[in-house]
Formats: C-alpha cells, sequence, structure tokens
C-alpha cells in the first residue's frame, strides 16, 4: 500500500503510471536520456524553432533561457493571423505577460441559440476574472522580443525543407529562404542553410515541418472572420461582451462568433463539415448580429484553417511539433493559443532537461517527454470539449438544450473554472447528477419540440 | 392580408404563402388518435382552441405594420439605404415580453399545455426561417422546463409507447410460439427458464432501443464516434509501439 502511494506521488516522468497512459508512460522509461553523450566542448545545443507564434516565441524563450542556441524562424513579422484571440486568465500570469497586451477584458459571453434565447455566461465571474482578447500580432511579436531578449536569434526567412541527417547524433540541415528586413520580402529572399541538433515545428495548420517529417494529416476546419470597424457608439455594447451564436444557419457544427478587439469586433464562423458554404454561414452570422454591427466597415478579410485532432506522429527522431502545427486546438471553444504556447514552452523545457541546459544531445526519448507530459495533463480537457461538441453541437434541438443549460450557474462556475485556470476541478457530486439529469431532460424537451417542428408549416 | 404579406416581406421567395382555406392547427398533429382525442376535448370544453386570426398574426409582418420594437427597426432600416426591407419581427397575441401569456392558454380553467408546445414548436420554426429577426434586445424569457413533465410524456411518449408495447407483445408471442414449437416447452414453463428469461431481456432491449431502421446505424456511428477522437489522440503511441526506437 505505501509503496503504492509513494509511486503515485513520483512525477510522471520517473515511473508514476497515470490512468489511461500507462503505456505511454512505459514507453518512455525503457530509453532515458543520460546516456546521450555529451556534445563536444564550447557547442552548445543548437535548435531551430519554425514559425514564430505563440508556441514558436513560448519555445524560443524557453529554449533560449536554458542555454541552448535557439534560432527562431519567422516569414512573416506583423502576420496577424485570423483568430479570435481569446486567452485564458491564467495565461497572464503562465507567461508573466504585461496587462497591455490584452486589448479587451470579456466579462460577459452572450451565447444565442436559433430560437433567440440568449444567455449571459459569466454571472459567477470574480471582479477580477475576464476573458482576455489579445491581437494576435501584438501578442506574438511581444513573445518573439522576449525570446530575442533571452538569446535567441530571430530570422526573417520562410522555411523550405530541412535534410535529416545519415548518421546517429549527426546534424539536421534546414533549408530557408532568407529575407532581408529592408526589401520586406518584396524580391524573392536569398537561400541559405544551418545545421541544428533538432528543430521544433511550429509551423501551424500548413506546416512544412510536419510534412518533411512524414506527420500525417488531419482533419481542420475553416474559420472565416471579418474584422469590423463599428461606430463607438455600437461598439460601446461589446465593451465587456462577446456573442457566440449556435444554428444550423451560422454553422452546422461549430458557432458564429462576434469578438471585441482594441477598436473593432471580428465576426466570424468556422465548419468542418460544409467548408464550400463557409460564406453562407458568414451571411448568417452577419445576419444574426445584424443592426448591432450595422453600417460597420470591413477592414479586414481572414480565413485559416484549424486543426482538430492532433497528427498521428508528432515527434520523429529530433523534429518535433508544437501548437497547431502539432493540432493542438480544442473542439466545441475552437481555442489553441494557450495550449500553443504551452506546448511550446513544454517542448522547450524538456530539451532543455534532456540536454542538461544544452550540454548534451538530445533524443527523441527526451522529445516524448514533452509529449506524455503534455497528454498527461491536457487530455482530459480535450475529450470533454470533445464530447461537448459531439453532444451539443449536433442539431439546432441540441443547441437549444445547451444553451438552455449553460444558463444554470453551476455549468457557468465550472465552466469558466476549466476554461480561466484549465483545470478540471471535480464539482459537487449531488450538482453533477442534478446537472446530468437537467440536462437529459432539456436534450429530450428540444428533440420533442424539434420533432414538432417538422411537421409545422407555416 | 396574405397578399399585402409577402409583398412587403424580406424574401418573398422563401415565404410560403398561407392556404387560408387550410386549418393550420390539425395539420399540426397528424396522428389520428391524437386528433380525435383533442377535437373531442375541444368541443366539450371550448368551441375553438386557438382562433385562426392568430396563427396568421405569426406570419412575417412589415415592421411598418407594428408598433413598438418594430418601428425602431424601421428608423434603422430607413438609415442604412442598403437594407430595403425592414427586420421582421415575431408577432402572435400570446407571446408577451418574451415568454408565452399562459393566461392566454388557459381552458376550463388550467393551461392547455399542448397549445404552448404547438406555439413555441411554431416559433422555433419561425424564426430558424427568418434568423435575421433574432434580437438579443427583445430577450427571450420562455423557458421550456416550465411545461410539467407529464405534458410531454402525454404528448410524445404515449403514442409512441403503444407501439413499442405492441412490437414488444408480438415479438414475445412469436418467441414463445417458436420456441414452444421446437422444444415443446409451454408458455407457462417458460416462464420460469432462464434462457426465456434472457430472451424477454434482449427483446424488451431491443424495442427500447431499435424504433426504427435508422436506429441501427445511429447506435452503430455512436460507437464509432465515441472512441474516434482516442484514436486520433493514440497515433502518435501506436506508431512507437510498433516502429520501436529510431536514432
Amino acid at each position: 500500500m505505501t509503496s503504492l502511494s509513494s509511486a503515485v506521488a513520483l512525477p510522471s516522468s520517473c515511473r508514476a503510471r497515470p490512468a489511461g497512459s500507462s503505456r505511454r508512460a512505459r514507453m518512455v522509461v525503457t530509453r532515458a536520456a543520460a546516456s546521450s553523450p555529451k556534445l563536444p566542448n564550447g557547442r552548445r545545443l543548437r535548435v531551430a524553432v519554425v514559425g514564430g507564434g505563440p508556441a514558436g516565441g513560448a519555445a524560443a524563450e524557453a529554449l533560449a533561457k536554458g542555454g541552448v542556441d535557439t534560432v527562431l524562424i519567422e516569414r512573416k513579422m506583423d502576420n496577424c493571423k485570423p483568430c479570435g484571440g481569446a486567452i485564458p486568465l491564467c495565461m497572464v500570469s503562465e507567461f508573466d505577460l504585461p496587462l497591455d497586451l490584452v486589448d479587451r477584458k470579456v466579462r460577459k459571453m452572450k451565447m444565442i441559440s436559433p430560437s433567440n434565447v440568449a444567455v449571459d455566461i459569466g454571472r459567477t465571474l470574480a471582479p477580477h476574472e475576464y476573458i482576455g482578447m489579445v491581437r494576435r500580432e501584438v501578442l506574438d511579436a511581444y513573445l518573439r522580443s522576449r525570446a530575442q531578449t533571452a538569446g535567441a536569434e530571430v530570422v526573417n526567412g520562410l522555411f523550405l525543407r530541412y535534410e535529416a541527417p545519415k548518421e546517429p547524433n549527426g546534424s539536421y540541415v534546414v533549408h530557408y529562404n532568407h529575407y532581408d528586413s529592408s526589401s520586406n520580402g518584396k524580391v524573392g529572399g536569398e537561400k541559405r542553410s544551418f545545421e541544428v541538433d533538432a528543430i521544433v515545428g511550429a509551423d501551424g495548420a500548413n506546416s512544412r515541418v510536419a510534412k518533411d517529417m512524414g506527420a500525417g494529416d488531419y482533419e481542420y476546419a475553416i474559420a472565416f472572420q471579418e474584422r469590423v470597424k463599428i461606430p463607438d457608439d455600437k461598439m460601446a455594447y461589446y465593451e465587456e461582451r462577446a456573442e457566440m451564436y449556435v444554428g444550423d444557419d451560422v454553422s452546422p457544427d461549430f458557432y458564429g462568433w462576434v469578438f471585441p478587439k482594441c477598436d473593432h469586433v471580428a465576426v466570424g464562423t468556422g465548419t468542418v463539415t460544409h467548408k464550400a458554404d463557409i460564406k453562407k454561414f458568414q451571411a448568417a452570422t452577419r445576419l444574426r448580429a445584424k443592426d448591432k454591427i450595422e453600417g460597420g466597415k470591413i477592414i479586414r478579410v481572414e480565413a485559416h484553417p484549424i486543426p482538430e485532432h492532433p497528427r498521428p506522429k508528432r515527434v520523429s527522431g529530433r523534429v518535433t511539433l508544437v501548437g497547431d502545427a502539432a493540432g493542438y486546438v480544442t473542439k466545441c471553444s475552437g481555442e489553441g493559443i494557450y495550449f500553443a504556447a504551452k506546448s511550446g514552452q513544454m517542448c522547450a523545457e524538456a530539451i532543455v532537461a534532456g540536454s542538461a541546459n544544452g550540454t548534451r544531445m538530445v533524443e527523441e526519448s527526451d522529445l516524448r517527454k514533452y509529449l506524455a507530459e503534455f497528454d498527461r495533463l491536457y487530455w482530459p480537457t480535450y475529450k470533454v470539449l470533445d464530447i461537448l461538441q459531439k453532444v451539443f453541437y449536433r442539431s439546432n434541438a441540441a443547441r437549444e438544450a445547451f444553451v438552455e443549460m449553460c444558463a444554470d450557474d453551476y455549468v457557468q462556475k465550472m465552466t469558466f473554472d476549466s476554461y480561466l485556470y484549465k483545470r478540471v476541478v471535480p464539482g459537487n457530486p449531488l450538482d453533477d447528477i442534478k446537472l446530468a439529469v437537467n440536462t437529459i431532460g432539456s436534450l429530450v424537451r428540444a428533440t420533442a419540440l424539434r420533432r414538432e417542428m417538422e411537421k409545422v408549416t407555416l | 392580408m396574405a397578399m399585402a404579406t409577402s409583398t412587403f416581406s424580406p424574401r418573398p421567395a422563401t415565404l410560403r404563402t398561407p392556404r387560408p382555406h387550410s386549418h393550420p392547427h390539425l395539420r399540426l398533429v397528424p396522428s389520428p388518435r391524437l386528433r380525435l382525442r383533442r377535437l373531442a376535448r375541444a368541443a366539450g370544453e371550448a368551441p375553438v382552441e386557438v382562433a385562426p386570426p392568430e396563427q396568421r398574426e405569426t406570419e412575417p409582418s412589415p415592421a411598418v405594420a407594428s408598433n413598438g420594437t418594430a418601428s425602431k427597426a424601421a428608423t434603422t432600416a430607413v438609415k442604412a439605404e442598403a437594407v430595403p426591407a425592414p427586420v421582421p419581427s415575431f408577432r402572435d397575441a400570446r407571446w408577451v415580453n418574451g415568454t408565452w401569456d399562459l393566461t392566454k392558454f388557459e381552458k376550463g380553467g388550467v393551461v392547455d399545455w399542448d397549445a404552448v408546445i404547438d406555439a413555441e414548436a411554431r416559433r422555433r420554426k419561425w424564426l430558424e426561417d427568418y434568423p435575421e429577426a433574432t434580437n438579443t434586445d427583445e430577450a427571450v424569457i420562455f423557458d421550456t422546463s416550465i411545461i410539467p413533465w407529464w405534458a410531454w410524456m402525454k404528448r410524445f411518449h404515449l403514442p409512441e409507447a403503444e407501439k413499442l408495447n405492441g412490437r414488444a407483445a408480438m415479438v414475445g408471442f412469436f418467441m414463445a410460439y417458436f420456441v414452444d414449437s421446437l422444444t415443446g416447452v409451454g408458455l407457462v414453463d417458460q416462464m420460469g427458464n432462464f434462457f426465456c428469461k434472457t430472451l424477454l431481456l434482449v427483446a424488451v432491449a431491443a424495442v427500447l432501443l431499435i424504433r426504427k431502421n435508422e436506429d441501427l446505424d445511429n447506435l452503430k456511428n455512436i460507437i464509432d464516434e465515441t472512441t474516434f477522437y482516442d484514436k486520433q489522440w493514440q497515433a502518435t503511441w501506436q506508431d512507437e509501439a510498433t516502429g520501436g526506437p529510431k536514432n
């Protein structure tokens, strides 16, 4: 008995076997990193981080801080990715973000069902709690600059491909197009290459690193977003508020959103199953928001793929993937910034630990430690959101039930706790049972009404 | 009235013109059993269940013809030249301040919940056709949970229950018949038999779960779906198990 409890108390990287991942844990234990050869004297471990988003920025910073020679390659330094831009509260403290990065503090989340039932989620929030809205171009640039301060070299370039080493412990060769900051990418760029010991692919959904390592594909959703500048009086409504529209008209398997940004709102929607109809869904989202964004000027239109699940392979040799490139976006809420930054950080920490602060060679097993730890920490979150999406985004009837449920204070509290702090807090069992019964009740009622609606002709 | 509405309405192509002769109410309940019950009740307690003019009022009416919030919508429409038609808005005499006024559903002193369900289904259907009419200013406070459970039961389970009971009885009868003809064990003896009891349970479960042919596929899909995401996440580790160490 005592031996059992002491084993559980150990960190998972040593011996503990967390529920559901016993096989992974064993896998990691079989090959310890201590056997890796020391690097020739004077030389530090060299790592290329491909992509300068939250994942790449966080990874590069942690690597540089850990004494690893880090090069970060990013093509578009001012890239503003189409992205809701919502970050949970715990990200601000965990990554030490300055508060002026947060444009808006959303404290009211309005969720609107097809039958116009609107629920304000956020009544249970404490005064200091909020969902932060950031502009990606600002957040990304900030994280990159921090990486640079920590000692990482930031290169403006387009990653082309890498060459795997022929012999074990050999170097990877990274080929890229170098762009001078003065020419600003107008000219073709200059082909360059350099040698590294490991590669962290943080280059998003269309990852070239993933392609080179044969990571396989994932199912993706397409997100479409328009940034709309609306008059100040209309903007006042969105001061602390974000809106989520659910319904078949807006998206068959996701939601439409109006998110407040610094001086404008982002109106968008996403879908996996009906990508060709995305324009139609966007029009429907606009129609639902109607006079709240009426007369607004569209300042930018964006579209981007969003991964639905991790790639079949996330590590190969000394190459690994983080962030969107790996496929770490939750279902249901479509959140990815926090998980990207976190995976980048965890990956970097694993490399730093495996290389003994940049003095030893790393191995695949070191990178696998990051995967094991990430899966252990966040897999339950992903799974719960997957179930929620499957149950509640299924049809309009299910969405009605979802909105009905969200009106409940207990649900709101649980949702926000898990969203803001990224930890699954066990609730009160009695409340849980009540919730389960209410949920089934809501679903049954909504489905019954649905059947009735099919018979109605207007 | 119907003509005027359709000329003013924003999407004439999709607007279904109301047929004045049809009685919209009866079409809501195709089940003859329910209809009979309903008619009988209507005859006994009140002459007309819902006045037809009210039904027509739920058609998309031009905002100009109405008052209150709709006139506000009309003014915004004037400001924005791009929108020629005013925003339609859901109207029904029984829909008051975002909820169904239950006093208007009263019949013989009790609320006619069937009519409330009808009205809500109609409202939802209408809003699906006119999503632009959804408006966060007009908050909906009607909650379907105020309709008591027995009203749902009566309406949605009872007609089904009869079918299911009938089906279970038929399956049971033929099973008993075949068991008897094959083994010679009579009906009374079968009751005490373990094998037959198991068969009974299987039959009941099957009747409950498989109500339509599509249910078979649905069940299969659900089983696939629940494990699909797990497989996608496990893929990285599967690869390791078969491939072994590489470097």
